[in-house]
């Protein structure tokens, strides 16, 4: 089910706006327009829907329209056409045609924000920072406090309740940040940059911690960002962005592998594919089986299969090993030859490979063999980026 | 785009302006030298905006007599009972050396007043020890009507700088009508509307305080004004996405942010109406001014110095006691 749908939407700065229309009907780009009208296009007919549950990401270069974008469905921003229409607790919100009064009921209650620079009040400690969209909401100072103290704890800031916001570090302003935008119970939780602003390694922990929090909660969650490694890891689904278009959608193994344009490809370029690639992608999946029923991974790997093409038995060396799911390699004392799902992501095979065994690893679905992942399956994933020419 | 669009409407009115009185400047002048052959003016005036000053004035003294009484009446008794209280507080003297030295049990109340606000006890010492000094140099009542009127007038200024600052921060019109109002209060030579305030409210402490409240008004409003709209956008669009509507948006977000800014207002506003209740001593507002007024006409340096230094004094308290509130719970 959809949480959010987007529909053709458009955002035009500048006076009367209506005029650009003309223009870009005609197929005229943003720089033409603002030559000839001196308005500006930020965001330009952009359709989509984000599911419930979805961290949806919108990946852009600063200028490209996606916080506009963002901004436009909780209204910051009015959209000059097109429709967005909210899902949340079992109701539909048609935020673009609401008045002033059912807009505010909706940010207060249905979507709420997260913002690059924290966006904290300064005056106000922690457990109020956290606690203001519940004030807001008219919730008692009791209920609220304990709410917003219950959230900290989530965001593991416990103990700096009273503090003041210039008292924390960035990364911890950013958890009171994301602890108030959690605390309304809005289902849908826009995040307009919100790691951009700290140090690497906190970004990354801040990120980490931001999926643990995704499988516990039940939040729609659409995520701007400029950094395509944390598109990437984030993202269920990633849209990119460039001058108020949208130039490509998809899942961030669709992005790596098959990049549309040319923008997005000089992207994809210096990403990391490693978490992105699935052991699907980049086996060799052109299977022959020998007279004893087994496929040859390498000179000295085998894999029985039976008529149905499931995995029986390994043999290393003319040896029988036994198959084992690459999940839990650590645990493994005897040889034995790993297996892998469709999904895993490249990233864990090459860790199971460096301190397990560098044999070649078999992909398995429901026990049915469908490739083998070897050194070389890697180094090309890595190097080609799953892309087979 | 829009600033543009002013900038160049600007620049055609000073244009035909220009135009207009280079074309008729010829004219004029030699309309002028024609006239000086016959009897030469000692100041030639075409524009008598002098004469229509006065039929304003003196209209509007005779016409809405009753406002000004009612603003005299709370004025004076606003300064009266503050004068009073402050007065009320007893000074004990003790013959030390055959010398009858002061004790104001008020300069101890400043003491803990001042430690308690600025949270440094040596400021507290500085309210004690200016206010005792000045009380033996004699100019205990000066310097209590002096800080009366300050604060009286400071506490309009402020009461009305506030929302007027507010709301110039949060509306575009209101920030055009208010600014070149205050400009004309701030740059307007500060001896000019004391003859106004002296035809509207007499002589006395009323239009000292008036004349101090249209001096100590500008900075309040252009501070809070500066405040509210420094706020960051950012804040500004957290507040509305959590949905505050526009009251809670400015009490709870804009107020509280801008409070740091408003603050300083506040401080400027008392330290200039501290320096204009000097100067309305000229209209008979009294106090330390007063004594300043008389070191000078009656060219006594000495009197005029002391008067002068317990100004000083009466400023460093003002400003300590006042710097600090907008910092402190920073």
């Amino acid at each position: 089910m959809p949480s959010i749908e987007i529909e053709g939407v458009y955002k035009i700065f500048g006076e009367e706006p209506e005029r650009a229309f003309d223009l870009i009907s005609e197929g005229y780009g943003k720089d033409e327009v603002r030559e000839e009208t001196g308005l500006v296009i930020g965001v330009q007919d952009i359709s989509f829907d984000i599911q419930n549950n979805e961290l949806f990401v919108i990946m852009g270069l600063s200028g490209s329209g996606k916080s506009t974008l963002l901004r436009c469905v909780n209204r910051l921003v009015d959209p000059t056409r097109g429709k967005i229409v909210l899902h949340a607790d079992g109701n539909d919100y048609d935020i673009t045609s609401a008045d002033k009064e059912s807009l505010r009921e909706i940010r207060e209650k249905q979507v709420s924000m997260v913002f690059q620079n924290f966006a904290l009040f300064p005056h106000r400690t922690v457990v109020n920072n956290v606690a203001f969209g519940l004030e807001i909401q008219g919730v008692d100072k009791k209920e609220r406090t304990r709410k917003a103290k219950e959230l900290i704890e989530v965001v593991g800031l416990e103990g700096f309740g009273d503090s003041y916001p210039s008292q924390l570090s960035g990364g911890m302003q950013q958890r009171v940040g994301l602890a108030r935008g959690l605390a309304t119970g809005a289902d849908i939780l826009l995040m307009d940059e919100p790691f951009s602003a700290l140090d690497p390694l906190i970004k990354v922990q801040m990120q980490d911690e931001l999926l643990d929090l995704m499988e516990e909660m039940e939040r729609t969650i659409l995520f701007v960002t400029h950094d395509l490694d944390e598109a990437l890891k984030l993202g269920d689904r990633i849209t990119i962005m460039e001058a108020g278009q949208m130039v490509q959608k998809g899942s961030p193994e669709e992005i790596i592998v098959n990049p549309k344009t040319e923008y997005v490809a000089d992207f994809v370029e210096n990403a990391d594919p490693s978490d992105v690639l699935r052991a699907e992608t980049v086996a060799t999946k052109d299977l022959h089986l020998t007279d004893n029923n087994r496929i040859r991974m390498n000179e000295v790997t085998e894999i029985e299969v039976d008529s149905n093409n499931k995995a029986v038995q390994g043999y290393i060396s003319g040896t029988p090993v036994p198959i084992k799911s690459l999940v839990d390699y650590e645990n493994l004392t005897e040889d034995a030859i790993l297996s892998s799902s469709p999904d895993t992501p490249l990233s864990t095979i090459m860790r199971a490979r460096l301190s397990f065994s560098s044999n070649p690893i078999v992909v398995l679905k429901n026990n049915e063999v469908i490739g083998y992942v070897t050194e070389q399956n890697i180094l090309q994933g890595l190097l080609e980026k799953g892309r087979q020419d | 785009m829009s600033y543009f669009r002013d900038s160049f409407k600007k620049m055609v009115v000073v244009l035909l302006g220009a135009f207009g009185w280079v074309s008729i400047y010829p004219f004029m002048a030699s309309a002028r030298v024609g006239a000086s052959l016959i009897e030469l003016p000692a100041k030639p005036v075409s524009i008598p905006l002098a004469e229509w000053t006065v039929a304003v004035v003196d209209w509007l003294a005779i016409n809405i007599e009753p406002f000004f009484d009612f603003i005299q009446l709370v004025l004076n008794v606003i300064n009266d009972a503050l004068l009073a209280a402050i007065q009320w507080i007893p000074i004990f003297v003790v013959k030390i050396a055959g010398l009858d030295i002061r004790f104001p049990v008020w300069s101890l109340i400043l003491f803990f007043l001042l430690w308690y606000l600025s949270g440094e006890l040596s400021t507290g010492l500085l309210g004690l020890i200016t206010v005792w000094l000045s009380a033996n140099f004699g100019l205990y009542i000066e310097m209590t009507e002096t800080f009366a009127l300050t604060l009286t007038a400071a506490f309009i200024a402020i009461a009305l700088g506030i929302p007027s600052g507010i709301l110039a921060g949060i509306s575009e019109t209101v920030n055009h009508m208010i600014r070149p109002v205050l400009d004309l209060m701030q740059t307007m030579p500060v001896f000019v509307y004391l003859i106004p305030a002296v035809i509207f409210f007499g002589m006395g402490a009323a239009p000292g305080a008036v004349a101090t409240v249209i001096f100590a008004y500008p900075p309040s409003v252009r501070l809070t004004n500066l405040g509210i709209r420094e706020v960051p956008t950012e804040l500004v669009e957290a507040g509305q996405a959590f949905g505050c509507n526009y009251w809670q948006l400015l009490t709870k977000v804009q107020i509280p942010v801008a409070r740091p800014s408003i603050m300083q207002g506040v401080n400027q506003s008392i330290m200039l109406a501290l320096s204009m209740a000097v100067v309305a001593a000229l209209i008979g507002a009294g106090g330390l001014g007063g004594e300043v007024v008389r070191g000078i006409q009656r060219m006594r340096v000495g009197q005029g110095f002391v008067a002068g230094l317990s100004v000083v004094f009466t400023a460093m308290i003002l400003d300590r006691a006042t710097a600090n509130i907008g910092a402190r719970e920073e």
